[in-house]
């Protein structure tokens, strides 16, 4: 019995990884431009065809598909989003948005299908069934690198948000917009830009997870929602709280396994995210924020 | 006079800061209230508290004695307390009847029976703001002084029993000033009791029988216009701002 | 002159109705009944949606769940003996009384929030569908006993699908004239102005989705009944809440007629455009591949350049053919 929780334990953090990777993108998105990004299910989506074309089609290094190459594709096509859709109805209430990047998933979603069919896909690298032994539990080699990929992405990204001035920016930006312009921040710029990183964190996230799962044009849905339930439970303003809540969701999604049907797993993260929406709307950070205000008087 | 609206330590927190701080307050029925203080002093926030959209953190509020404390804002609506937005709300695809219409089928006047026909009320309202002329313009059409009368209109079609402004009259020019003030002293002569917050002192000084002044959250003064004008705690407030009349 | 414009209006409409009550009396069991039942289908769907996410602005993208209640319902009635018409009624209040259990908690989130619950709301109703084998039939779905003359029984529904239709545009005028309708819009253009004028915001949301709900539910009912074949992929599936979305706001969201022309022009589109294929270069598109393309692109433009959909868009139209016409009447005088 402890070796079977250790073992679910073990997949519950790997799959953390790439939860935060991707929920970190939507997070970005909303906390500066506060638009819900539907697209990112298209684009969770097509970072796993686009990996699919370089690594079994170009036969390159998965790895190296996954975080060098498909991460600045996405860039420019998050750019290319914002540019073109979400930046002429800024202004709109905020429904408007939602429900134009609902179309541009279900376009992504046929363009995928013109070109890749509906078919299911899937990745099969050398490390695919590698696995060596922690003391008596077994790590999948493949999956413990897309867990170090998506911890190293995050940390460098925590860098980035802190260190530069670019990532300075962004924080402000996500904190209070209009300050942010009158100290002569372009938040133009920056709407773009994190629409560019949040797209290209979704692109990376479904290049990495397109080397675990199987994928096809319909991928992405309930990735998207996990990411929501994330967000909602973590918070937009922290890693930690991203970190935290992918860390929660993957815990609460394996152990579920115990007491109901693999079937079910997905529905418990759709009651999380519906119980998280009603219960704390500003997630995990503010909880722990209120804690501490109380202390403090 | 008989007390009509009543706060008793008053107190909201905002995660560790106090923008209300153990408030305590009287409105005699009939009178008008006027609610000032710098920026920041949580007039905003009282009258949210009042109008249920904030629950208070402590403290209570009665309304002709009756505890009122987390009500629900459609409920201290019914009841007969009706706010108005500091940033002016008009429902924006609606005409201007339309927007007065809400307030005729929702507010006090519809749940009481006292407003039997909809829509001859609203036309009342109408007639009595100076707003019958736009009653079929859509309301984003409107022009900000406009949009303030609506504001009153559609506060008053509920029939209120008290109704709180909140700054209906700063953006106004001089002479839309005292047109707005010649119609909240006709509103009370209706016997509507009337709260408000004004930035404008020589409205707020102009219109009230009685001021309340707040300060980070606290209370400083309370009286008539003239010993608040006089107080040296509300001087030293307001401290670079004229006060003069 | 107003006065013969409505009349001409109402001739119109009572045209229309009085063609469409005829076409299976001329021909029975043709491919334009089929058609014709299915188009009364998704106009109700769409109507019923239009009540929660156009009269009072909240967007839901898990309405599907009703749909499948509604189907399911009437099926797991049917198939332990409840007489067949008598489930009709009852899946409707089982969908009503659904849309009341996650209305009440889900109908507080505001805006965006309301919307991601309802994805999370019908994916979770799904797998729930999907898993309750012993109820739902699981994934292999159910299949309901064939009546004996088929014909006759599909006549009959093409009237019911036709008579809910009829039903729920004369709920959804009947709102938009009531109080009820005007503290549904007030609450779609700002909750908190309305809620301080007295509107019971959160009542009359959920009273809102409960009607759409019984609506989509008795859709429902009638849909299984008429297939006589569910399972929870196609009855709880997503698509089907896409397609909810989709008619309303093509035809004009928040509008009355709107989503009766959206419904129309999509089921159009379904039945004509998406069959054709196209060769081009050598090589061979069918459309019905590029149908979420159309249907996204179409989105994306109406939200650009026109919320209000056809609607709107005709409108537009008819006022600068007005102003032309002015024009026009104009220049003899100055000229």
């Amino acid at each position: 019995m402890t070796l079977n929780l250790a073992i679910l334990f073990v997949s519950a953090v790997l799959v953390a990884g790439v939860y935060a990777t991707m929920s970190y993108g939507l997070a970005l998105i909303f906390g500066v431009m506060k638009v819900i990004n539907l697209s990112h299910a298209g684009a969770i989506m097509l970072g796993a065809y686009v990996a699919y074309v370089l690594i079994v089609g170009l036969k390159m290094n998965p790895f190296i598909a996954a975080v060098v190459v498909v991460p600045p594709l996405f860039f420019l096509l998050g750019i290319l989003l914002e540019r073109v859709f979400v930046r002429p109805v800024r202004k709109a209430p905020p429904i408007a948005s939602l429900l134009l990047l609902f179309g541009v998933w279900l376009m992504m979603q046929n363009i995928a299908y013109i070109i890749w069919t509906g078919e299911v896909r899937t990745i099969t690298t050398p490390y695919t069934m590698m696995r060596f032994n922690l003391g008596a539990v077994p790590i999948n080699v493949n999956r413990l690198a897309v867990f170090l990929v998506g911890v190293f992405t995050l940390l460098a990204l925590h860098q980035f948000m802190t260190r530069t001035y670019l990532g300075k920016a962004i924080r402000a930006t996500a904190q209070d917009s209009a300050a942010a312009k009158l100290a002569g921040i372009n938040t133009d710029q920056i709407d773009m830009v994190a629409f560019g990183l949040g797209t290209a964190l979704a692109g990376m996230a479904g290049a990495l997870t397109a080397l675990i799962y199987a994928f096809d044009p319909n991928f992405g849905g309930s990735y998207m929602l996990k990411s929501f339930c994330i967000v909602v439970l973590g918070g937009v303003e922290s890693f930690l709280g991203v970190a935290l809540g992918s860390l929660i969701l993957a815990l609460a999604e394996t152990l579920s396994v115990l007491w109901i049907r693999a079937g079910l797993q997905d529905f418990v993260s759709f009651v999380i995210l519906v119980l998280a929406l009603l219960v704390m709307p500003g997630g995990l950070p503010e909880l722990f924020q209120r804690r501490f205000a109380v202390r403090q008087r | 006079m008989a007390g009509i609206l009543e706060g008793k330590g008053v107190t909201k927190y905002f995660g560790g800061l106090a923008a209300v701080h153990n408030v305590d307050f009287y409105v005699h029925e009939g009178e008008i209230f006027g609610l000032i203080g710098p920026n920041g002093a949580g007039k905003t926030t009282l009258f949210r508290i009042i109008a249920g959209i904030y629950a208070p953190t402590s403290g209570q509020i009665f309304f002709r004695g009756k505890e009122i404390t987390g009500r629900k804002p459609y409920e201290i609506c019914r009841m007969g307390i009706t706010t108005t937005h500091q940033v002016v709300r008009p429902f924006l695809d609606m005409t201007v009847l339309e927007n007065v219409l809400v307030g005729a089928a929702f507010g006090r006047g519809w749940v009481t029976g006292a407003t039997r026909d909809v829509r001859k009320e609203a036309m009342r309202v109408l007639e009595f703001t100076g707003l019958a002329p736009k009653a079929n313009v859509l309301a984003k059409n409107l022009t900000l002084p406009d949009r303030k009368r609506l504001e009153i209109a559609r506060a008053l079609a509920t029939r209120p029993v008290v109704l709180l402004l909140d700054e209906v009259i700063a953006g106004l020019n001089p002479t839309e000033t005292l047109q707005t003030m010649q119609l909240i002293r006709e509103i009370r002569n209706q016997g509507i009791t009337i709260v408000m917050v004004e930035h404008v002192m020589q409205a707020v000084m102009g219109v009230s029988d009685r001021i309340m002044v707040l300060n980070y959250g606290e209370k400083i003064a309370e009286g008539s216009p003239q010993e608040v004008a006089t107080n040296p705690q509300v001087i030293a407030a307001y401290l670079g701002t004229s006060l003069a009349v | 002159m107003k006065g013969t414009v409505r009349t001409g209006r109402i001739l119109l409409l009572l045209g229309v109705l009085i063609f469409l009550a005829l076409i299976p009396v001329v021909g029975r069991g043709t491919y334009y009944q089929h058609l014709g039942f299915l188009t009364f289908l998704f106009i109700t769907l769409s109507i019923a949606w239009n009540l929660v996410g156009g009269y009072a602005g909240q967007i839901s993208f898990g309405h599907v769940v009703f749909f499948g209640i509604g189907a399911y319902t009437t099926s797991i009635l049917w198939l332990r003996g409840i007489p067949q018409l008598l489930t009709i009624p009852l899946a409707g209040v089982a969908a009503a009384l659904y849309g009341l259990l996650w209305g009440w908690p889900c109908l507080r989130l505001r805006g965006p929030y309301f919307s991601i619950a309802t994805i999370g709301v019908g994916e979770a109703t799904r797998l729930l569908a999907l898993n309750l084998e012993n109820l739902t039939g699981g994934a292999g779905g159910l299949t309901l006993p064939t009546p004996e003359d088929i014909r006759l029984y599909l006549f009959g529904f093409y009237y019911m699908g036709f008579f809910l239709m009829l039903g729920s545009l004369l709920i959804s005028a009947a709102i938009r004239n009531s109080r009820f309708g005007l503290g549904l819009f007030a609450i779609r253009m700002d909750e908190d102005a309305a809620e301080a004028l007295g509107v019971n915001a959160l009542s009359y949301k959920i009273l809102a989705l409960m009607l759409s709900a019984f609506l989509v539910g008795v859709g429902g009912s009638l849909y299984a009944q008429y297939i006589l074949y569910i399972d929870p992929g196609t009855v709880f599936g997503f698509s089907m809440s896409v397609n909810m979305i989709l008619m309303p706001i093509i035809g004009g969201i928040g509008t009355l007629w709107g989503p009766v022309l959206g419904a129309v022009i999509f089921t159009v589109i379904q039945d004509r455009i998406m069959t054709l294929s196209l060769n081009l270069w050598g090589f061979t598109f069918k459309l019905v591949q590029f149908h979420l393309l159309v249907y996204g692109a179409l989105l994306v433009l109406i939200i650009l350049f026109e919320p209000r959909g056809l609607v709107g868009l005709a409108e537009r139209a008819y006022r600068s053919v007005q102003r032309w016409r002015q024009a026009k009447a104009m220049v003899p005088t100055t000229g």
